[in-house]
């Protein structure tokens, strides 16, 4: 098993609230999180939003219940598709995130997102009566392609109708993925609708997971996310290409016209 | 929609119960007691009585001082003069402190000088050590165990096992963590090399008594009748010890347990725990003054001991594998009887192996 992971805290513009969600997120054990910005495909002129840089947040993380290391917070856009649009793959702006999500409306869009869109996770709706069949044919191609899917439970904490629509549409997911590539997370929007790790594997049973299925939803398959972000910005998972940053700006200029030395090339700018 | 059936049964656990006498030459007590080598807790529930003994005081006041020390490299433990001056000589016992099993890697030093290393996937690639894949990994192998006998030829310094194992502690994964470390019988004298080089604090473990008044409890008149099944017994055991009420009063929704019937209510009781790095010897020792104490005539004839495993230890009976699913219990209750007699019961939660 791996480490507990919660890949779905809400964010806010409450600079406060959003320390205190990471506050309890570490206190109930979660050694990694991620806060989710939600971004509406279909609004026009909506920009995708920049996220806001964890120190900005947080200056001093919190160090995990039981353990000795501050908690890991990592930055997550999900991206709300309810209509036939174009999705960039290679946005810019995605590359500030380290998590992309999707969450499709419509049987004809959670088949592009299975089948080919460059994301890590897929959301299924937890606010409404299952707003289509999920097919075993796209589940299976995601699975193979490592993409994993999202059941959110803090909408049923706030309300009891969301709780039956979240129980329905988590089992009918689980019949279909039998209990493969499935994570569990909260959306929370405050501390108190955050649980436990091990309250969310014990949810997890009521979902149709095993034990071992349940407990890996919280760990071992977040861990999975994870890196499956990360091999997003590498070449084929293996090479890792990162920007150095110039270091005068004297280099940049051209040499002064009166200097002694002869003209010389100027030096390449490495790029490791 | 269909729901799966199953939820009404609780995690996997494994209950083992044994009766015995102690003057029964096959008694296993000895070895049973010996092979849990990280005791966390032990609890002794003494019926009628309200305060201890003073022998028994005793007992308890003597158990093993053992030593904290924060940040340890764990290189450290595969230090020559470690090795022969703790290690060889008498038995070592070490674990990793404030490490989850199931979440970080956990390192064990057992009396025969076995290091088992429980590693995650990511730390035990970069070790680069011979390990095999933990027996409770489900569908991918995230857990790793290395399990290295330091007393081995093969293990001796210089020899190329240890030397590959050192290398990769000390330069490629570079291991640290808080240790509870203690040893028999030479105590911290033995270890003085090894703790002067690094953050250390001696500790005592710390002893709770309660008396507890009216207190229902099943009538285990002989240890021939066969008085409550062991279930219901170690329920009642948990209760006792955790200060449940086992009332069951309409009012209260808290706790549904109950005592097995039949049952019978002792006016007072009195109930001790001590809790550290707790050592077999002691425990054995205080079995011995427990049979002692039933010698001689009491209002009830019985004395209830229960002994707790550390719950992230990397192994639990011998060096059998151990991990956490939703609890990592490993325990055994031992209730004894005036005539030499016992009940013992061990359990383990779901990731474990059967105890012995």
């Amino acid at each position: 098993m791996s480490v507990f992971m919660d890949l779905n805290l809400s964010y806010t513009n409450d600079k406060s609230r959003m320390q205190s969600l990471i506050e309890t997120a570490a206190h109930l054990g979660y050694s990694t999180v991620a806060i989710n910005y939600t971004y509406e495909l279909t609004i026009k002129k909506s920009k995708v939003p920049v996220p806001t840089p964890i120190k900005d947040l947080m200056e001093k993380l919190p160090i995990v219940q039981g353990r000795c290391r501050p908690i890991r917070v990592l930055n997550r856009l999900t991206v709300v598709m309810s209509e036939q649009c174009h999705f960039k793959k290679t946005g810019r702006e995605f590359s500030a995130y380290d998590l992309l999500a999707v969450q499709p409306a419509t049987e004809k869009l959670f088949h592009v997102a299975c089948f080919t869109l460059d994301v890590d996770i897929i959301c299924i709706s937890v606010t409404e009566k299952r707003p289509f069949i999920i097919k075993r044919s796209p589940v299976n191609g995601a699975v193979e392609r490592g993409i994993m899917f999202e059941v959110s439970y803090s909408a049923a904490i706030r309300d009891s109708t969301m709780r039956r629509y979240t129980i329905a549409n988590a089992v009918s997911l689980v019949e279909t993925c039998k209990g493969k590539n499935l994570i569990l997370s909260s959306a929370a929007e405050k501390p108190l609708e955050l649980r436990g790790p091990y309250d969310i594997s014990n949810l997890g049973l009521l979902f149709g997971l095993s034990d071992g299925d349940a407990k890996e939803a919280v760990s071992s398959a977040c861990r999975s996310v994870v890196l499956h972000g990360e091999t997003r910005k590498t070449a084929g998972g293996i090479v890792h290409t990162m920007k150095c940053c110039s270091e005068t700006p004297d280099q940049q200029e051209a040499p002064p016209a009166d200097c002694e030395a002869p003209a010389a090339k100027r030096a390449k700018q490495l790029t490791e | 929609m269909k729901m799966r059936a199953e939820l009404d049964q609780t995690p996997r656990s494994l209950l083992v119960s044994e009766r015995s006498s102690f003057r029964d030459q096959k008694t296993r007590i000895r070895a049973q007691v010996e092979q849990l080598h990280f005791n966390y807790k032990v609890s002794v529930l003494l019926p009628e009585c309200c305060s201890a003994p003073p022998h028994l005081d005793s007992i308890f006041n003597t158990f093993n001082s053992f030593y904290l020390i924060r940040n340890l490299p764990v290189y450290e433990l595969l230090d020559k003069n470690f090795l022969e001056t703790a290690v060889y000589q008498g038995s070592v016992y070490g674990v990793s402190y404030r490490t989850r099993i199931d979440e970080d890697n956990c390192v064990a030093l057992t009396p025969k000088g076995h290091l088992t290393l429980s590693l995650d996937k990511d730390s035990f690639e970069i070790l680069g050590v011979e390990g095999k894949p933990s027996r409770f990994n489900h569908r991918t192998k995230c857990r790793f165990v290395v399990s290295v006998d330091l007393t081995d030829s093969s293990m001796a310094p210089g020899g190329r096992g240890y030397q590959r194992l050192l290398t990769g502690l000390r330069s490629r994964l570079q291991l640290k963590t808080d240790f509870l470390l203690s040893h028999y019988p030479g105590g911290g004298a033995s270890l003085q090399a090894l703790l002067s080089r690094y953050d250390w604090s001696e500790h005592r473990p710390q002893i709770s008594r309660h008396t507890l008044t009216d207190l229902s409890c099943p009538a285990l008149l002989t240890s021939d009748l066969q008085s409550c099944d062991p279930h219901s017994f170690m329920e009642w055991v948990g209760a006792v010890d955790a200060n449940v009420s086992c009332e069951n009063s309409s009012s209260s929704f808290l706790s549904s347990l109950v005592c097995p019937e039949p049952r019978t209510t002792v006016s007072r009781a009195l109930s001790v725990s001590v809790c550290g790095l707790l050592l077999p010897h002691d425990v054995h020792r205080l079995i011995q003054e427990i049979r002692c104490y039933l010698e001689q005539p009491h209002l009830e004839s019985w004395v209830c001991l229960t002994v707790h495993g550390y719950a992230d230890s990397p192994v639990s009976w011998g060096d059998n594998e151990h991990s956490v699913l939703k609890g990592g219990e490993n325990f055994y209750s031992l209730l004894m009887f005036q005539d030499d007699t016992y009940h013992l019961h061990l359990a383990t939660g779901a990731h474990d192996t059967c105890p012995p």
